[in-house]
């Protein structure tokens, strides 16, 4: 900034009381001049020079953002998390910009003019399951939600995640909620619900409850919906629905991947959170198990074998068996991406059988 | 995933365990059974798919889990929720659920819809001072996003409209921060100072849900929104202008869901006005003392609005002014109608002599 022209400026008439010293000396970097890609103007691309310096730890404890000047008499709260690897996730931003391109509406989005009417027992195994489904669904936005006041500035694109993961899981309530009112059933029976996620007492125990594994069953289970979706709208609704809970399963399972790189020390922590979830310490629901029994499990064997006579319930329940080796075959995969390979031997034995064997 | 794909993985299905007993008593929960709903051109809406009971919010929610309005309780409910707020005159808006389709139709993005490449180079201070003012929006609607996200699990499973509303609230909060972050560092400039954080710091220390609202949805929304609207002065480029234009219509929802929330809050009890007036007192006093001291602020809308200091100084007032105006106009709205002559002295001081 030419020091003439600062000059110029408290000289006006009018100007004896500027200050302009945030003009004349700025504490923050100048001179950016970041230029739309091929996928637009993106977090990513303006994560750049001293505005993409993300700090391992961090002393601000007020308002400020990655990148902007400090204050001396900024208000300070005390509250904030202050090192990366509590929250960081280094898909992030990527996931963030996904998730603003690929949002969709449960109004119009899928073709409920195409809804074809179903026999009775499957309607009503379908809108049982969209009662669970509704019923659990935002419990997965309100579990981040709770941590976003301990977000820091500094890390501001983990904040802009989870509102997208809040708004995908509030169509997803939505949208399993429409649907068990759209052909005439209604929604039937809740069940205990997924409340205990909410128990996590630090974001990282709350990747490996609710990311690695809650929503990493629900997204297998979507990813299958093919099996007992009944129609075209079904399977528009789960092919949508899985596509969001891909983005948040790879936002936790690259947090867990950075707490594993950066804190090795906490492997055995994270191990007992993994313990609980499958069920392992007793005394309360096995979140693992949340898609796989009682009820919910029941609608899924009548709409997988596409009845309830004993052979169509001998074929659903052997695709929801099958269904249920391939989430805890994704969910090993995950954890040996994020580096828990060794969880293998001690994955509750209910899982374990389900197991394929290592690949080398 | 395909069908092929999905009936593939069926092959390598585990050796199934005796068939449990068909029971179905999930089946026969006395529930409504709703009309087949008529989709119109806005396709299946909340309202249309929430008929006859399923739109009916009880005054008071009863269940202490995630039991969805109109489902059939479970006889064990397993965990009580942490949630604080049954009461649906604490979160309540009739306009909720038409505010939550509103949004989702009205989503825009920023990386691919601004159009980036119409902002051309300016002079220096300008870009500075517009940078300045972009970083203050940019960091205040992370603080209204942060807090509101931290609200929601205070809140019960009766009232499904508001936790979607306020989900959509979340994300254009989130796309403002982004895009005005981007917005400065795309032209030359960079982040400025930041903001001496008073107001947010009351946002921060809400104690109540429509504290919050107060705060965000009425006193910052109002002071935003009128700001995007006299933005004339300070957009530069058809991307600035579609900044200030997308945001102002995202407010617009924020600020009808605050005035609806709060016309019910005071509708369902006239004694809580008092409430309601501690809370306006304490967020103007608090956004007073944020515009008094934020002299970077200050001095970059001078600089921004005008083309010699003191028309700057002019249309800072006069933009301060409509902000007030807007202000006081959203709480007409929400039924204060006293509010004119309350106004505390500080933020008054800090609109007529900015």
């Amino acid at each position: 900034m030419k020091p003439e022209l600062i000059e110029q400026l408290r000289k006006e008439t009018a100007g004896e009381d500027l200050d302009l010293s945030w003009l004349e000396a700025p504490a923050a970097q100048r001179g950016l001049r970041v230029a739309p890609g091929k996928r637009g103007l993106t977090v990513e691309d303006i994560a750049t020079e001293s505005y993409g310096d993300i700090p391992q730890q961090t002393r601000n404890q007020t308002g400020r953002m990655r990148g902007a000047a400090p204050r001396s008499d900024a208000q300070s709260t005390q509250k904030i998390w202050g090192s990366k690897a509590a929250v960081w996730s280094e898909s992030a931003m990527l996931l963030y910009e996904e998730a603003v391109q690929r949002q969709w509406s449960s109004a119009t989005d899928i073709p409920w003019h195409e809804m074809p009417e179903l026999p009775e027992e499957l309607e009503l195994a379908m809108s049982q399951l969209c009662t669970f489904l509704t019923q659990v669904e935002f419990i997965a936005g309100d579990v981040p939600g709770q941590y976003a006041p301990n977000v820091s500035g500094e890390y501001f694109e983990i904040g802009l995640f989870l509102a997208s993961q809040i708004m995908d899981e509030a169509r997803h309530l939505d949208v399993f909620r429409k649907r068990a009112l759209a052909n005439g059933i209604g929604l039937l029976s809740a069940g205990p619900g997924a409340v205990g996620l909410l128990t996590a007492q630090d974001f990282t125990e709350m990747a490996s409850t609710l990311h690695l594994v809650g929503e990493g069953f629900v997204q297998s289970m979507f990813r299958m919906g093919e099996l007992f979706a009944q129609s075209e709208v079904d399977k528009r609704m789960f092919r949508l629905a899985a596509q969001d809970e891909s983005r948040h399963v790879a936002f936790g399972v690259m947090h867990m991947k950075y707490v594993m790189d950066t804190q090795p020390e906490r492997r055995d922590e994270i191990h007992t959170y993994l313990d609980r979830m499958e069920g392992q310490i007793g005394g309360g629901s096995a979140q693992a198990g949340l898609t796989g029994g009682g009820p919910t499990a029941e609608a899924l064997a009548i709409l997988l074998g596409g009845g309830t006579s004993e052979s169509q319930l001998r074929e659903g329940y052997g695709k929801l068996l099958a269904i249920r080796k391939r989430q805890v075959n994704e969910y090993m995969h995950r954890l040996e991406v994020v580096g828990l390979g060794d969880r293998r031997q001690r994955m509750a034995p209910m899982m374990q059988m389900l197991l394929d064997p290592p690949r080398n | 995933m395909a069908d092929t794909e999905a009936k593939e993985e069926l092959t390598a299905a585990p050796q199934l365990p005796p068939l449990p007993p068909l029971d179905m008593s999930w089946a026969k929960a006395p529930t409504e059974r709703p009309p087949r709903p008529k989709i119109g051109e806005e396709g299946l809406t909340l309202r249309l798919a929430d008929h006859g009971s399923y739109g009916w919010a009880p005054d008071h929610w009863p269940y202490e889990n995630d039991t969805p309005r109109g489902a059939f309780p479970a006889a064990d409910m397993g965990l009580p929720a942490p949630y604080t707020i049954y009461e649906k005159a604490e979160v309540w808006a009739d306009n909720a659920a038409d505010l939550y389709e509103l949004a989702i139709k009205e989503q825009w993005k920023p990386a691919t819809q601004i159009a980036w490449n119409s902002i051309e180079a300016l002079p220096e201070h300008i870009e500075y001072a517009l940078d300045q003012i972009f970083s203050n929006i940019s960091e205040q609607q992370y603080n209204s996003n942060a807090v509101l996200m931290g609200w929601l699990k205070q809140i019960s499973y009766g009232y499904h409209e508001v936790k979607l509303y306020l989900a959509t609230q979340s994300f254009d909060q989130a796309r403002h921060v982004e895009a005005f972050r981007k917005r400065a560092l795309a032209n030359g400039g960079g982040l400025g100072v930041q903001t001496p954080g008073f107001f947010s710091r009351a946002v921060m220390a809400s104690f109540k849900f429509t504290e919050l609202i107060v705060y965000t949805n009425i006193i910052r929304a109002s002071f935003l929104l009128a700001l995007c609207e006299q933005s004339d002065k300070l957009a530069r480029s058809k991307a600035d202008r579609q900044l200030f234009e997308n945001t102002a219509n995202d407010l617009r929802r924020h600020l009808a869901y605050g005035i609806e929330h709060l016309k019910y809050y005071l509708q369902t009890g006239p004694q809580r006005r008092a409430q309601v007036k501690n809370w306006l007192d304490r967020g103007e006093v608090m956004m007073a003392a944020d515009l008094q001291r934020d002299k970077p602020l200050r001095e970059a809308f001078i600089l921004a609005l005008g083309d010699t200091v003191a028309q700057g100084k002019e249309r800072l007032r006069a933009l301060r002014q409509a902000q007030l105006e807007k202000y006081l106009l959203t709480l007409e709205a929400a039924t204060i109608y006293d509010r004119r002559p309350l106004v505390q002295h500080r933020l008054q001081e800090a609109v007529e002599a900015p």
